[in-house]
């Protein structure tokens, strides 16, 4: 792949995980944790991780959660984001990469989905320092399984839809 | 999905592993909520405030050691009859119209709350027990 069809790919990839957060933002939060959503950004990642590989998806979700905090203004929830999307997308590419036989891209998602919202509580507990927030723990875990499914079936649809297109021949 | 070339992978249709992996997660939340529940039923509330008409009317202490008791809150506009119990607080009979705030039920743990609207009866569970909570003493 050359560089320009890697910027450029990367740059898509970036911009669809914004979009979704944005459209994301328009929903009415689920719980009253800061930080706590459905997550649809991660159909990006893993979008990128079953497309182009560990790097990418690295790359698309560490500028995702920056751009989009800035994007929002709020410093807190580029934390909150930021720390939550690279320790999920590091275990995704762990199970990605090292249980291929047992987890197809469902079993990658939901893992990424929890461990979003389960790193994003502790991220969150660091800042307030209130233990009162683990209340949330079995919510923001159970949430996650039917998140975490969708963005599995919705990015095997797309992963599966781009397989002709030769993204990164030529 | 042979034609997944190098640095692609095909994402596959659903394995028993993530069958597993969703069962395994919801079992993860149940265990969690058990967890959470039991650590909150050992944080319950020391202490009821009373307020009528934004105006805080009585102050009682609820906990192991107290008395079970019955009395009468004299509302804005009819009465409701508190009563404790086992360390819990409820309001067992009022003489409004629509008794939401007897279907309430027991209160028990901080930051509870039942409400009587047309009465304008506010019951606030605070505190905890052990004291580090706002109040240090109740008297009575």
């Amino acid at each position: 792949m050359t560089g320009t069809r890697r910027v450029t790919n990367l740059a898509l990839l970036v911009s669809v995980g914004l979009v979704l957060s944005i459209i994301e933002s328009t929903f009415p939060p689920l719980l009253p944790v800061p930080g706590a959503k459905l997550g649809l950004a991660n159909i990006a990642t893993v979008i990128a991780l079953y497309l182009f590989g560990a790097g990418m998806a690295l790359e698309v979700t560490i500028l995702r959660s920056l751009i989009g905090g800035l994007l929002r203004g709020s410093v807190v929830g580029l934390f909150l984001s930021f720390s939550g999307g690279l320790v999920s997308t590091l275990v995704m590419i762990a199970i990605f990469a090292l249980f291929d036989g047992t987890f197809s891209v469902i079993g990658v998602s939901v893992t990424g989905a929890v461990t979003f919202n389960v790193v994003q509580l502790l991220a969150a507990y660091l800042l307030v320092r209130n233990a009162a927030l683990f209340y949330y723990l079995p919510y923001l875990i159970l949430i996650a399984v039917p998140t975490g499914l969708f963005v599995g079936f919705a990015s095997r649809r797309v992963t599966l839809s781009l397989e002709g297109l030769s993204l990164q021949s030529r | 999905m042979s034609h997944f070339t190098r640095g692609r992978k095909a994402p596959g249709w659903i394995k028993a592993g993530d069958v597993v992996l969703v069962l395994l997660v919801l079992a993860a939340a149940g265990v969690s909520m058990f967890m959470v529940s039991r650590a909150n039923a050992s944080e319950k509330g020391s202490l009821a405030v009373i307020e009528v008409n934004g105006h805080e009317a009585m102050r009682i202490a609820l906990g192991s050691g107290q008395p079970d008791r019955k009395f009468l809150i004299h509302g804005f506009t009819g009465v409701n009859t508190v009563e404790v119990k086992d360390g819990r607080l409820r309001i067992s009979n009022a003489d409004c119209r629509d008794k939401v705030c007897i279907g309430m039920g027991w209160i028990d743990s901080p930051g509870k709350t039942i409400v009587c609207l047309p009465h304008r009866v506010v019951i606030r569970v605070t505190g905890k027990r052990g004291g580090k909570g706002k109040v240090d003493t109740v008297t009575e």
